[in-house]
């Protein structure tokens, strides 16, 4: 809208603002600090996206300039691609973890360590190495844990006497050895936000508690979790971007196996459309992830982290 | 009966003792404030009657019952803190029967004692806010609504009028010495504020550095003060404490004159130069200086009217003086 549409108070309230931004100094410390940012975000971010946009109308393999024009073809191949289905369904799994297993967890080890004591804070940094640890590096350990022959696995089947067994190879098991692996590796992460939310609950609210004779649990749920929603919202809502994220565990742990099962849609657009050197095809998939992403963002902001709740 | 005793009880955490040993007696039905500076012990003091810290050694009672470990909710006693303590996601109503409703208390009762307890504050009307949308003294009254509803046998309150401005804090004061009066409980209530402690209580408990400096009625520590500390701490503005030197008593190693009972002469008496003047309209308040005796402040009537940097003789009403030894401890006028 350009100025002149604007309605004479309105006009003069935002040329009361810009001449206020240009004596403050607001002005110049825009002028000077924005473009670095707006540069980088447009070279690393949106053009990378609309070309991505672009090339997923392709048949393209990453050399020259992309020629063959193939309209919705890649993603109605996509969306019949037996392997997309169960990327997809993977990652939903992954979401209902970490939303249902993972939070409640982190939520119950925080009740149990938020208090500032030297204690609670070794179990803190014990609970919280697996999430700063590399991702790659966990799912190799992890790997090592599960491996057949010289994992840990082995040996308790060794122990046990029962014959050995190959979890990260098995069509069924497979998927649950990732899951436990991302629960491992992030709920450090989600357990640190409760606890910062947590120490931000007032003692006298507890105490006050206490004395009407509220239990533990009743205290729990009567006055800390209400209090900590804004970060229950914001942890979960991490949880849920991140599992749609979920890459780097899985391929050096199963790298999609067996027979595919393993899969996310990121490992998914790794391995069909990367590897394969179909670009075209890769560009389809992320731009359905994306699409995915930001409309969970938009809608789990406006429902769930309005004003005053986040 | 509630009446709260406390038997040698001793406080410490780590290597810190915060109470090194208080005996207390505090009468059944009776408004005791227990009042001293920041640091003093005092609210340390309250919680251990709550239960909300375990003494390290001592007896706690309450309506004759040994309550040293037992849970707070166990002991029959009620707390207001400083900060109100309402949870800020429930109602008014909510706030105040929360204690009723986890203990399953049926809702008939529990109606009826919400409904009682918002007539005796004058909440009905705000009964769906919440705690946010009330202004300081309103969520001052909610949290004693809380208090109230539990028929507690004895009401604990930690500094409630702190956080309220000068004109909240006299109303609710007043407010808080009626509802003493019309539903008669023990109650124990902690101040650094001894206007507060002055107005309100049947019983004052002066605390020092975790001891108890003097327990007694208002006017009995407002007249007789038992040591320097309390003579320094009750009044206000505070007594004049002077070295006996200075004023030909080397026998006495303090005097104290109130500074209400200095009075203006016309002839005899110490020569002063007023420093300050304050006219607070009702009282006016001069801070002086009396060569080779040391500052002092004066409370005059109103009508007198002085500024800055006059001069005046004053005169201390020798039967109005208090003495104390060098330990800083009450000397009778009759051992004079």
């Amino acid at each position: 809208m350009s100025d002149t549409t604007l309605p004479p108070d309105r006009r003069q309230a935002f040329s009361d603002r810009v001449r206020r931004a240009a004596t403050n100094g607001r002005l110049t410390a825009g002028l000077i600090l924005l473009p670095p940012a707006l540069i980088l975000f447009t070279l690393f971010v949106i053009l990378p996206l609309g070309e991505s946009g672009l090339y997923a109308f392709y048949d393209w393999n990453g050399y020259g300039a992309p020629q063959d024009f193939v309209g919705l073809r890649n993603f109605e191949q996509m969306f019949g691609h037996s392997v997309f289905s169960i990327a997809v369904w993977n990652t939903v799994k992954i979401i209902l973890i970490s939303l249902l297993i993972q939070m409640p967890l982190a939520l119950l080890l925080a009740l149990l360590i938020y208090r500032k004591t030297p204690t609670n804070a070794v179990f803190r940094l014990i609970f919280f190495v697996p999430y700063i640890m590399a991702e790659v590096a966990a799912g190799l350990i992890w790997s090592f844990v599960f491996d057949g022959n010289y994992g840990v696995t082995a040996s308790i089947a060794t122990t046990l006497g029962i014959e050995r067994f190959f979890v990260l190879a098995d069509r069924e098991l497979a998927f649950y050895a990732v899951m436990v692996v991302i629960v491992w590796k992030y709920f450090g992460f989600h357990m640190m936000i409760y606890i910062a939310a947590l120490q931000g609950v007032p003692d006298d609210q507890i105490e006050a508690a206490q004395i009407e004779g509220a239990s533990r649990p009743q205290i729990v749920r009567h006055v800390q979790v209400p209090h900590i929603k804004p970060a229950i919202a914001v942890s979960a809502f991490f949880a849920i971007i991140g599992a749609l994220q979920v890459f780097d565990v899985i391929i050096p742990l199963t790298n999609g196996g067996p027979s595919n099962q393993t899969h996310t849609i990121v490992t998914y657009l790794y391995e069909f459309g990367l590897t394969r050197l179909r670009i075209g095809y890769g560009s389809a998939v992320g731009v359905v992830l994306f699409i995915v992403a930001v409309l969970v963002a938009v809608f789990y902001q406006r429902i769930f982290m309005k004003k005053g709740t986040a | 009966m509630a009446e709260v005793r406390l038997e040698n009880v001793t406080k410490s955490f780590g290597k810190l003792t915060v109470i090194p040993d208080i005996s207390l007696t505090v009468p059944d039905k009776s408004f005791t404030v227990l009042v001293g500076p920041s640091g003093c012990g005092k609210s340390t003091l309250l919680r251990l009657i709550a239960g909300l810290e375990r003494p390290t050694s001592g007896t706690i009672r309450i309506g004759g019952d040994d309550v040293t470990d037992d849970e707070p909710s166990k002991r029959g006693i009620s707390m207001v803190f400083q900060s109100y303590a309402l949870y800020p996601h429930m109602s008014v109503a909510r706030n105040i029967d929360f204690g009723l409703r986890i203990s399953n208390m049926p809702t008939e009762e529990r109606e009826k004692r919400l409904a009682e307890a918002a007539r005796i504050l004058a909440l009905e009307d705000y009964l769906d806010r919440k705690p946010s949308e009330l202004s300081g003294g309103q969520r001052q009254r909610v949290a004693i609504g809380r208090s109230i509803v539990r028929n507690p046998k004895v009401f604990l309150f930690d500094e409630p009028l702190s956080n309220l401005d000068a004109a909240l804090r006299t109303q609710m004061r007043v407010e808080l010495a009626e509802l003493h009066h019309s539903i008669d409980s023990t109650m124990i209530y902690v101040t650094h504020d001894q206007v507060e402690a002055m107005t309100l209580a049947d019983q004052i408990v002066v605390m020092n550095k975790g001891r108890i400096e003097q327990i007694g009625s208002p006017m009995d520590l407002y007249d007789t003060p038992a040591s320097v500390f309390v003579a320094g701490f009750i009044g206000s503005p505070k007594m004049n404490l002077l070295p006996g030197k200075a004023l030909g008593r080397p026998d006495i190693a303090t005097v104290g004159i109130r500074p209400e009972d200095l009075e203006v002469t016309e002839n005899d008496g110490w020569d002063t130069k007023a420093r300050v003047v304050e006219t607070l309209g009702s009282d006016t308040i001069a801070y002086v200086r009396v060569e080779d005796v040391g500052e002092m402040t004066v409370r005059l009537p109103g009508h007198i009217r002085l500024k800055d940097g006059d001069r005046l003789k004053l005169r201390a009403d020798p039967e109005r003086q208090h003495h104390f030894d060098e330990d800083g401890r009450r000397i009778e006028r009759t051992d004079v």
